[in-house]
């Protein structure tokens, strides 16, 4: 799909079509992305979508996703390309026997049938109609320094390799940034990319998330889980769950065959959705003392039509 | 920064003469506004921000607000501030009529800016903030880095923090968050020196053979990355205790860009975790909130009991050989002695160093004869001050090495 023709209603309505709901404020600021050029960074807590919509995008623009997941210790080699040594070792060898030109083995190591390439570089070089999406996934994981380098590519979509010399993007990425935030990304890489919020989704958002993803899901049951879900994220928890555990949870009670949520399917599928033995052990005693109760949650929770 | 509608209003009219015709003039003076505001914008983010007006409807008011926020805020921080301006600013009309009481104020804007800051935040925090560009400047120089600097107020860094009064330890505040920045660069600088080790480095070997046909004569060797050091922080934030643990807090969190984590407990009778409630930039502010809703903080000691728990639910999972444990209490423990010996002995098996600060020991006639103190003496790597600014900056040092 071209974006030029993408109106922010459109990209609303695209992004549904694949069964990711967004609101107007991020439809917005993709769209911008999408038009500008610009790389834009997603920050949020932990399972809010912020990976999702870089996939479901690649997937509606039929554009190829290039993913590069940061990491500690992630290195420009490991990000941009690196020459593919035994294969130029073999060559050398094979040269050596034959009694070759030793000038000839020389230039021909370093061509582009011995450059294995790293994400930045395949996305830079992509050939076709369409211009890939590259999604840079929790930068705030990479260190200071990646952050330096990845700033360089972003801004001129060249990167020069000594030994073949600079190559230049045919096509500009989509570049999508997401970070959850475990440390602050450098003003300067922020200022070249536009920047949403991923927040919590609401209740009716949530819901509709749910019923969306899951069309078998019961009205009550998906009620139910939102509001326990709104219910937890206030409370203090370490990890908060985001919409990527309420999904998994929604899927196993669907699993179980359960139409009704109680204390007991609660605490039995609690697994779903918190991932650490405190914070399993705080949501049982809340459970247990009352102070967390289902049924007065239950009754609270606002009247959806549907 | 704290954003009032005042504030707001001040900003709005203050740029009001920048103001014009066409969606440039106004977007800049918008963000000038902003500026004011004490949030940073970029010359390109505003160039961006006026081209893709052009992309949206901007009759639609929330499309509008989407669109210049994405362009022009790279922090959640910032969203108060940035839709109070909105509000403010766009008024339909409304800014022609700007209020006359602050009309005097417009000619001058920088500088009753920086007096503003002066008053308000205590004369640290305006040495520590960047320079405000004059009216001539273009809006480039907002993308010039601030340098903390902290020389000129060498007093104030020699005094106690628990006599500081409430305005200067919010100033105090800000400045430590800037030196701690200042030495975690300095840290990671110090990574890059070395390509000796014990790790063949692919790529130069083969660079390097090309001269004698590809045969591998020299191995060039890589120094392996050095692992970050993780941090655990456990401080003690009974009575006495509460100033120099806040301090300690924020100062590492400046500094948890270069450590591999920290991790910050706080104790008096028991233990807590709040690593994922000061998880934001406004630091100072979250301590606020948390001390209001933990049990016992600014209580009695326990430290014994609260080593307990740490060892039990989460030293298994995050003092490992590469942890530095950075105990923050003056060793008057109300509980059982025995219990903290053994404590300590657990968590010295476990760690890597064991840091004990105690902001006692900066008085010249100071031994550390309460009973708990001396326990814990024998298994401790280290015992530092950190009763002023300057020992959180030896400590930084400290750590440094450790680090590196």
């Amino acid at each position: 799909m071209n974006p030029n023709q993408l109106t922010i209603d459109k990209v609303q309505e695209i992004l549904l079509a694949e069964k990711y709901v967004c609101d107007r404020a991020l439809a917005t600021v993709v769209y911008l992305s999408l038009i500008m050029g610009k790389p834009l960074l997603l920050e949020g807590e932990a399972g809010v979508g912020k990976t999702e919509i870089a996939k479901v995008l690649a997937k509606v623009l039929g554009a190829k996703l290039i993913r590069l997941q940061c990491y500690e210790g992630l290195d420009a080699n490991t990000a941009l390309y690196e020459w593919n040594y035994p294969k130029q070792m073999l060559r050398i060898k094979l040269e050596e026997v034959e009694h070759g030109d030793k000038e000839k083995v020389e230039t021909e190591i370093f061509t582009e049938d011995y450059l294995i390439k790293r994400p930045l570089l395949e996305a830079i070089q992509t050939d076709g109609a369409n211009p890939p999406v590259l999604l840079i996934d929790e930068i705030d994981r990479a260190d200071m320094e990646f952050e330096a380098f990845l700033l360089e590519v972003l801004s001129d979509f060249q990167i020069t390799i000594p030994e073949l010399g600079t190559i230049t993007a045919k096509h500009r990425p989509y570049v999508f940034l997401t970070s959850n935030r475990t440390r602050e990304i450098h003003d300067a890489l922020k200022r070249r990319c536009l920047y949403h919020w991923i927040e919590y989704p609401t209740f009716e958002k949530e819901y509709e998330i749910i019923t969306t993803k899951f069309p078998e899901v019961e009205n009550k049951m998906a009620q139910q889980i939102c509001a326990f879900m709104q219910k937890v994220r206030e409370m203090n928890f370490y990890k908060r769950p985001g919409v990527a555990e309420t999904l998994d949870w929604a899927s196993a009670l669907i699993a179980l065959n359960r139409k009704n949520l109680d204390d007991k399917t609660v605490v039995e599928t609690m697994g779903c959705v918190f991932k650490y033995r405190e914070d399993l052990h705080h949501l049982r005693e809340q459970i247990e003392g009352r102070q967390l109760n289902l049924d007065a949650l239950l009754r609270a929770s606002p009247e959806l039509v549907s | 920064m704290e954003v009032t509608a005042e504030k707001v209003a001040t900003a709005v009219s203050n740029v009001a003469a920048a103001r014009g015709k066409g969606t440039l003039p106004n977007v800049m003076a918008f963000a000038r506004a902003l500026k004011e505001l004490g949030v940073k914008v970029s010359l390109s983010q505003v160039l961006d921000a006026s081209r893709s007006v052009e992309l949206v409807d901007i009759a639609a008011r929330a499309d509008f607000r989407a669109l210049l926020r994405a362009n022009m805020i790279s922090q959640k921080e910032d969203f108060p501030a940035f839709d109070m301006l909105f509000d403010c600013f766009w008024r339909e009309q409304g800014y022609e009529r700007v209020p006359m009481e602050t009309m005097e104020i417009q000619g001058t804007p920088t500088d009753s800016h920086a007096q503003e800051g002066g008053d308000e935040e205590g004369g640290l925090e305006e040495a520590a903030a960047e320079s405000v560009p004059k009216e001539n400047v273009p809006l480039e120089n907002l993308d010039e880095f601030s340098v903390p600097t902290y020389s000129p107020q060498e007093l104030m860094n020699r005094k106690d923090f628990s006599e500081m009064s409430v305005e200067e330890s919010r100033a105090i505040a800000r400045a430590i968050l800037l030196i701690a920045t200042k030495i975690a660069t300095q840290i990671s600088r110090r990574k890059k020196i070395g390509r000796k080790g014990n790790v063949v480095d692919p790529r130069w070997t083969m660079r390097k053979s090309m001269k004698y046909g590809g045969e591998v004569i020299d191995l060039v060797h890589r120094k392996k990355r050095i692992k970050k050091t993780k941090v655990v922080l456990l401080c003690d934030v009974s009575g006495s205790m509460d100033c120099y643990s806040r301090f300690l807090i924020q100062f590492m969190y400046g500094l948890q860009n270069e450590l591999w984590g920290v991790e910050t407990f706080v104790f008096s009778t028991s233990l807590s975790r709040i690593t994922h409630l000061i998880r934001t930039k406004d630091i100072v502010n979250a301590l606020e909130k948390i001390s209001g809703s933990i049990l016992g903080w600014s209580g009695g000691t326990n430290i014994g009991r609260s080593l307990h728990t740490f060892n039990r639910d989460f030293a298994p999972s995050m003092a490992t050989h590469r942890t530095v444990v950075v105990i923050i209490s003056d060793g008057w423990d109300r509980g059982d002695v025995s219990l903290l010996e053994r404590e300590m002995q657990d968590l010295k098996r476990r760690c890597k160093k064991i840091i004990w600060l105690n902001p006692l020991l900066a008085s010249e006639n100071y031994e550390p004869l309460c009973k708990g103190m001396q326990a814990a003496l024998p298994y401790l790597d280290m015992f530092l001050s950190v009763h002023n600014v300057n020992s959180l900056v030896a400590l930084g040092r400290t750590l440094q090495k450790m680090v590196a």
